[in-house]
């Protein structure tokens, strides 16, 4: 695999799982070092069967997989001997407490790199290491608004609504693993380690589409639409409904979309459904004749109800297998169990299962982000229990079974 | 804030300096990936032509406001640091210059349909056999097979049909989705990961690699737990608002100025009895309609209501400030405006002013991950179409005039 030489001291509690979960995908070898209770990010749900047990969390299953488990209490001296020993061995530590946490442990960048050269360190916290707010309290919803993704999404003069799925602390962590394989490009360039900060609240930024730097760049504020996005003085509609559900339709003219608006007139015309006229509208040049004045804005209010008359009509089902042979820009809006079922990822054999301990029947999980031609993704590790990895992963500093019976009677491991 | 000036280059500085990079992806998945190779030092060419005008050229939002390809914020947030090749692959003589571009390269990218690149011979089958080590990326957004292989697709529409629609919205409404073409913002996250592996393995191995990214099935990472809850107990998640299963309150709150909201999280009785405390009304903590979790979820209108009264005669930010004074999880819900003058983002340095020979300033943001030894730097504004055509065909490429006035008489460069 990509990433076989490499291996990676994962402290991270719930809000920084996912940037081990990328790299040991790619193959590195992770080591997630969990507290002796059991990581936080067990008590996460959902959980299997609505039980919250330490080996029921959604959540862990899903973002500890590929990795091994072993147990530290970091606030122990001998626990956090026990880390710097097993950072002399990686390459990468990531982390995710409250700034200041680590540091306070013996174990910042600091205390590590100096028991390994060459460490590529990584902290995730919610605004950052440093700065006013780095000490404020924050949840998935606080970073979506801070970060600016929020205020875009929800209906007109309505309150802001956010993803229910929490989203803020995946871009986090998605930032931090590219960030990690810079600085491991870095390294072998520069022959140094180095220390990472990422901040969640600038990394959910990017989820504005670049809506943020308005204020900055003297356009007006990216008004609120709900399904639909504003461009100029035109409200595009993204999300239509139709007779049994709704559907997403880019609508729009212009070089990119214009000729697909031109195909869905030619279709609605050919269904007789528009007028001649319409169908034979500049698609491509059409928004510089409402810039101009030469043609009312009202055109496109009518234009967009003719359009939503038509798709009214119809079902979802219709409108994609029309939308795929005539290509238009269309696909139904589906729900999980829609999105599970998919004849596409059925096709590509996205799927992956492994069998979890205490569940009677494999659990299917979404499978490799990216398919490679060599060095495939692997789903070789499904989550580990606590402390499932400890004695093959302390064996390797020396400490037999007897040792490790010492540490767990001490509350060390 | 200072104005950094603007000089077209190849960088030499960098945790990638020395990578060459060929992009030849569109919009926002693609161009984000490259833009984060560029700010750490990559050389990266970006392709485009003045006969399909990219989609994000004509996206706001506009520098003052204003028309025309190079008044796009988006397209120039996405692609500071990279250079501009014009280039019209209509040719023979464009394509010509595009199979030299991909012997220079180290990483190509690519995001058009999966038909285009097998249609001109170069797909990854074809261009390995004349260079092995060659690292490339098909991004789309249901992938390189399968029955939805051929849709084309932006990534408001990877955001429906990956689930992401009918995840935001409230209760009995229509699904209102994230802003945008959501999933265009995760798959970066996954692909640019998965380069650099493979650049790190190529230079240990001397090995190529391809990799056929489905923006719709990245994405899906960041939904896994309800997929698994699906899967696992059935369940479909349902339109909820702000509603949170484990936090009561929790929503946007409407504040005292115009379209202006606080975002409020009470993460247990703790949070509670403070908030308490900052609204001034201690004795809701004794309150059996608040009493717990349980409670304050079985009685969520009636509490989000007294915090609504409450919030409507403050400002969103002063509301902000008293909640974590009290450590309660609080912030206004920024616009762009609160956004750069969000003492935080300026603290992190988050936007960033160059100088631009249309606009006289643009701003754009900054490189997410801050490096102690590699920092990102930033060259030079996002090109106008075939602004850097000489330094490609002459600099990069060795073209001399006369090879590049063939190409200009045979609309190569267009």
């Amino acid at each position: 695999m990509l990433l076989t030489p490499y291996r990676v001291l994962d402290l991270t509690n719930q809000r920084g799982m996912l940037t081990g979960q990328i790299l040991a995908d790619l193959g590195a070898d992770v080591i997630a070092i969990e507290p002796p209770g059991g990581s936080t990010a067990r008590s996460v749900g959902p959980f299997a069967g609505d039980d919250p047990g330490t080996d029921r969390s959604l959540f862990w299953w899903a973002y500890a997989r590929n990795k091994r488990g072993i147990t530290c209490n970091l606030d122990h001296p001998d626990g956090q001997a026990l880390v710097r020993q097993l950072a002399a061995g990686a390459d990468f530590v990531l982390e995710s407490e409250d700034p200041g946490v680590m540091a306070a442990r013996g174990l910042g960048y600091d205390d590590l790199s100096a028991e390994r050269d060459g460490l590529i360190y990584t902290s995730i916290s919610a605004f950052g290491q440093s700065g006013p707010k780095a000490g404020y309290q924050a949840t998935d919803l606080i970073l979506m608004a801070a970060g600016g993704p929020l205020i875009l999404s929800g209906g007109v003069g309505e309150a802001p609504v956010r993803v229910s799925v929490p989203q803020a602390w995946s871009h986090a962590c998605g930032e931090a693993a590219i960030a990690a394989m810079v600085a491991l490009r870095a390294r072998s360039q520069i022959g140094r380690g180095q220390y990472i900060d990422i901040s969640a609240q600038q990394s959910v930024a990017a989820a504005t589409m670049s809506a943020n730097l308005a204020a900055s760049i003297g356009a007006a504020e990216t008004a609120r639409v709900a399904g639909g996005m504003a461009v100029g003085p035109f409200t595009g509609k993204l999300i239509w409904e139709v007779a049994d559900g709704y559907i997403s339709l880019t609508f729009l003219f212009g070089s990119g979309i214009g000729p697909f608006s031109q195909r869905l007139f030619n279709w609605m015309y050919d269904e007789g459904e528009c007028s001649l006229e319409d169908r034979d509208l500049d698609w491509i040049g059409l928004g510089a004749e409402f810039i101009s004045g030469a043609r009312p804005l009202s055109d496109w209010a009518r234009l967009m109800e003719v359009v939503g008359e038509f798709l009214r009509k119809r079902s979802r089902d219709e409108l994609f297998a029309e939308a795929q042979s005539r290509s238009l820009l269309i696909v139904p809006v589906t729900t999980v169990d829609e999105v599970a079922n998919s004849e596409q990822f059925e096709a590509r054999e996205f799927w992956r299962e492994h069998e979890m301990p205490g569940w009677p029947d494999p659990v299917r999980f979404p499978g490799p982000f990216v398919k490679l031609s060599d060095n495939e993704i692997e789903y070789r590790r499904r989550a580990p229990t606590i402390g499932e990895h400890n004695a093959e992963v302390y064996a390797e500093l020396g400490l037999d079974d007897a040792a490790l019976g010492d540490l767990r009677k001490r509350g060390v491991i | 804030m200072a104005t950094l000036s603007n000089a077209p280059a190849i960088p030499t500085e960098g945790a990638l300096a020395g990578l060459k990079v060929l992009d030849l992806m569109w919009v926002v998945a693609g161009p984000t990936a490259t833009r984060a190779m560029a700010d750490f030092g990559a050389t990266v060419v970006r392709v485009e032509s003045a006969n399909r005008i990219e989609t994000a050229r004509g996206i706001g939002p506009y520098h003052n406001n204003g028309q025309g390809p190079d008044h796009s914020g988006l397209f120039s947030n996405m692609n500071i640091n990279k250079l501009g090749l014009s280039l019209n692959l209509g040719t023979d003589e464009g394509r010509a210059v595009l199979l030299d571009l991909i012997k220079w390269c180290d990483v190509l990218t690519e995001s058009f349909s999966p038909r285009a690149m097998r249609a001109w011979g170069m797909d990854y089958e074809s261009l390995k056999q004349i260079k092995p080590e060659l690292i490339m990326l098909s991004t789309c957004l249901f992938g390189q097979e399968g029955p939805l292989s051929r849709v084309a697709g932006f990534g408001t529409m990877g955001a429906a049909i990956g689930g992401y629609i009918a995840l935001a919205g409230n209760p009995g409404g229509s699904p209102i989705g994230p802003y945008s073409a959501y999933t265009d913002y995760l798959s970066p996250r996954f692909a640019l990961p998965t380069i650099l592996a493979a650049l790190d393995h190529r230079d240990r191995t001397g090995e190529g690699i391809y990799i056929d990214q489905a923006q719709a099935e990245s994405s899906l990472h960041f939904m896994s737990t309800a997929l698994l809850d699906y899967h696992v107990n059935g369940r479909v998640p349902q339109l909820v608002g702000n509603a949170d299963p484990d936090m009561a309150p929790h929503g946007c709150f409407a504040a005292s100025g115009d379209d202006d909201w606080v975002a409020i999280a009470v993460r247990g009785d703790g949070d509670w009895a403070n908030l308490c405390s900052a609204m001034g009304m201690g004795e809701l903590t004794c309150d059996d309609r608040f009493a717990d979790i349980a409670a304050r979820k079985a009685n969520e209108d009636e509490l989000n209501g007294i915090i609504s009264t409450w919030t409507s005669e403050h400002g969103a930010i002063e509301i902000e400030y008293m909640l974590q004074a009290f450590g309660v999880p609080a912030h206004a819900v920024s616009n762009s405006s609160a956004a750069a003058q969000d003492p935080q983002m300026r603290h992190r340095g988050h936007f960033i002013a160059m100088e631009h020979p249309e606009h006289g300033t643009t701003t754009f943001e900054s490189a997410k991950g801050q490096m102690t030894e590699t920092p990102p730097s930033y060259r030079s504004v996002a090109p106008s179409i075939g602004r850097d055509n000489d330094l490609v065909l002459r600099d990069i490429l060795g073209y001399d005039d006369e090879k590049i006035a063939e190409l200009a008489i045979a609309d190569a460069l267009t």
